[in-house]
């Protein structure tokens, strides 16, 4: 089934005075309970493909549809909706509440929402969450008071504190050593077997890409191939790996960048 | 607690920089507004009490003028507009008598005089109240009698105030002492008039002050005649043809040429040697005009009651054509009423250029703090917060600092209020002895005021937030996949 469905999408930034296409015509289509790899280098157009799907930017053309909701039609109200009801969030740099403690941002979501869980029911959710990250010793902490790597299982209990059906993670491992971020992302795959949620993610870590059961490899705006469930897997990830070797390890490059190009 | 009030006092804790600007200036409003509303609270009250209880009562008639009319006259811009007196006297006062809530009555002539003793060139100056005893000292009893007597009906006496006459010791080395002889000198249209009256008595008023000392009090009649308001002041001379023909003689052969004017003299020289032979008529003194007063003065059971009345007999002086006017207090309190108006604009003004400095420095503050939270903001508004929520937070976080500080400014000024009550703060002047209703400075803290401040305060930090949350809406959800 699918549940993300991109077609024809295009992306233009205005830079100055000229204008940047971030994303050119990009169609693909992901199915659910995939764990979905983006991939590709700097300025690839990674994070904006993330973005339009994550409904937080729009396409300049094309149409962008999520669990049957054609995103363009929406207005802002709808969309922070289907945000909140569809969608949860791994951010590269966490973006954790920084006045409220592990439980409280994990719980966050669930108080925006109109939907008013049991309060019982609601605490055991949060607990079991939070045992399943392995914060359980930590949940009174502040996020100052935390590692990176405790901060991004935060952040993933969190994206899922809604029962989203797609979470999104936008290099979740980028900002972590890489022991750290092999574990995230084991954790993630973990989640997305047990809670059959569609995890998308973008990275430019070949290593990681190994991970996924569907894998988009983009190179400048472009889709330039689109693989799923093993075939050309092995081709694709030593294609990626031997590309990294060239460019060089850059964690943070494709936020440093600007961000219409990346 | 809720997610919003958590957040909004953690903020609060986590920017204590910001806060604390934000705060102070919050709690200075509020220690400025307190103190400064007690302030002018207790000089309203003060002057309120005074004149209603020693001058003005709750309601005041008058006759109508061009200019502003109060207790004291006409306030006009050459100051010698004559005080004009209350047409159908009687019936004004039986329908003022009739007003329900309307307790005593008095009447008032009011007028100038200059008074010095009978053998000196000394001199001083008074503004006299002109009453009918009775009546008065039930409608205004705050006198207390230092030396001497109050006025007694049909007396040609005069009553001071102690305060005028230490003044007048110290400023000109004299003043009068009980039951000196006091020539009163009036000037009205009618003339110069001169009454001899003594000084019977010297008392105090209720909240005595420099301001009010130099009124003196006179019988009615006194007033009158010294204002003018004398029987047959205004009645025409009848005139004969020829006697006109004489007044506008230009000439001496005009005046003394004609044989009827030679004639004329010869029968009037006969008549006054006629009279002479006669036994010689008392002659004819200023008779008072019974019926001429200025004012009339009312108390009333209560406040309601007297702007009740006050309307009553606006509408009642319409429809009779009668040409009189009711009105308050301050209206009869004239330029003292309107001196603390003057101040509680000047206060007013004052404190809303204070709250436009507030707004501006809380509204920079409170940009800059969106602006280092437009990650936070983001995040939340990627989670699925709508704006409302963002608006929300925001105000919660003002209105929880507003609050906060709003206590600890109201503190702070029974603080300072408490320090001004231990300092015995002296009134200086006759002025600021009206003011403070004394000679002491006694701050009284009205909860209406207390809450009024308090309100006034949050309106400013919502007023402060309006703008700054206005950019935190602009914030894109794209923002939270952006790294600082």
């Amino acid at each position: 089934m699918t549940i993300v469905e991109l077609r024809d999408v295009r992306k233009v930034y205005p830079l100055g005075k000229v204008e940047v296409e971030a994303v050119k015509s990009v169609s693909f289509g992901l199915e659910k309970g995939d764990f979905v790899s983006i991939a590709g280098p700097s300025g690839s157009g990674k994070t904006t493909i993330l973005n339009m799907i994550g409904c937080v930017d729009r396409p300049t053309s094309g149409s962008v549809v999520i669990n049957d909701h054609a995103t363009k039609d929406l207005k802002d109200k709808e969309l922070t909706t289907l945000r909140h009801e569809t969608l949860g969030f791994i951010f590269q740099s966490f973006n954790l509440i920084p006045v409220l403690d592990v439980r409280e941002n994990i719980e966050f979501p669930l108080l925006l929402g109109r939907e008013r869980v049991p309060k019982k029911e609601k605490a055991q959710w949060i607990d079991y969450l939070i045992e399943e990250v392995g914060l359980s010793q930590w949940r009174d902490h502040k996020p100052n008071e935390l590692s990176g790597g405790q901060r991004q299982r935060v952040a993933i209990a969190r994206a899922l504190v809604t029962k989203p059906e797609i979470v999104l993670a936008d290099e979740p491992t980028a900002n972590l050593d890489s022991s750290t971020g092999e574990q995230i992302l084991e954790l993630m795959k973990k989640i997305n077997r047990e809670m059959e949620t569609t995890f998308i993610f973008s990275t430019h870590d070949a290593k990681i890409v190994g991970l996924a059961d569907h894998v988009i490899r983009l190179r400048d705006g472009a889709v330039i191939e689109n693989v799923r469930n093993g075939k050309n897997m092995a081709a694709t990830v030593s294609d990626l790996m031997e590309n990294s070797v060239h460019e060089g390890p850059s964690a943070t490059s494709s936020q440093s960048a600007p961000k219409a190009g990346s | 607690m809720p997610v919003l009030l958590r957040i909004a006092f953690r903020n609060l804790l986590e920017h204590k920089a910001k806060s604390l600007i934000i705060g102070v200036l919050l709690a200075l409003g509020v220690v400025i507004l307190v103190v400064g509303n007690s302030f002018m609270d207790t000089a309203a009250k003060g002057v309120k009490d005074t004149f209603i209880g020693n001058y003005t009562g709750d309601i005041f008639v008058s006759g109508k003028a061009k200019s502003p009319i109060s207790l004291f006259g006409v306030q006009s811009m050459g100051g010698m507009d004559a005080t004009p007196v209350i047409p159908d006297y009687d019936k004004v006062l039986a329908r003022l008598q009739s007003e329900p809530g309307v307790r005593l009555t008095t009447g008032q002539v009011t007028g100038y005089a200059l008074f010095s003793p009978k053998d000196s060139d000394n001199q001083g100056f008074a503004m006299l109240f002109g009453v009918d005893p009775t009546s008065y000292y039930k409608t205004f009893n705050g006198f207390t009698v230092l030396q001497g007597k109050l006025l007694q009906p049909g007396d040609d006496g005069i009553v001071m105030t102690q305060s005028y006459l230490d003044r007048m010791k110290k400023d000109q080395s004299w003043a009068p002492k009980l039951g000196d002889t006091l020539l009163l000198t009036g000037m009205s249209q009618a003339g110069f008039k001169i009454r001899a009256v003594t000084l019977d008595g010297i008392v105090r008023t209720r909240n005595d002050s420099d301001a009010t000392s130099f009124i003196s009090w006179v019988n009615v009649d006194t007033a009158r005649i010294l204002q003018g308001l004398t029987l047959g002041s205004d009645e025409e001379t009848p005139v004969t043809p020829a006697q006109k023909a004489l007044l506008s003689a230009t000439d001496e052969d005009a005046l003394f040429g004609a044989p009827t004017v030679i004639e004329s003299s010869k029968k009037t020289l006969a008549a006054e040697v006629a009279k002479v032979e006669k036994p010689a008529a008392p002659r004819p003194v200023s008779i008072a005009d019974e019926g001429a007063w200025n004012f009339l003065l009312a108390r009333s059971a209560s406040e309601a009651a007297a702007r009740s009345a006050i309307a009553d007999l606006n509408l009642y002086f319409a429809k009779e054509g009668i040409d009189a006017q009711a009105a308050d207090w301050k209206t009869a309190a004239g330029p003292f009423a309107k001196s603390i108006d003057v101040i509680r604009i000047v206060f007013n003004v004052a404190i809303i250029i204070v709250a436009i400095v507030a707004v501006i420095i809380m509204m920079n503050t409170l940009v800059i703090s969106v602006i280092e939270r437009t990650g936070e903001i983001g995040t939340m508004r990627a989670l699925g917060a709508q704006k409302g929520f963002v608006r929300k937070m925001f105000l919660t976080e003002t209105l929880a600092i507003a609050v906060v500080f709003g206590l600890i400014g109201l503190l702070l000024s029974f603080g300072v209020i408490g320090i001004i009550q231990a300092a015995h703060i002296k009134a200086g002047n006759g002025f600021l002895q009206i003011l403070f209703a004394g000679d002491v400075l006694k701050l009284a803290v009205k909860p209406v005021s207390v809450a009024m401040s308090l309100v006034l305060v949050a309106l400013v930090a919502v007023l402060a937030h309006l703008y700054p949350v206005s950019l935190a809406l602009k914030v894109e959800p794209v923002r939270a996949m952006q790294t600082e």
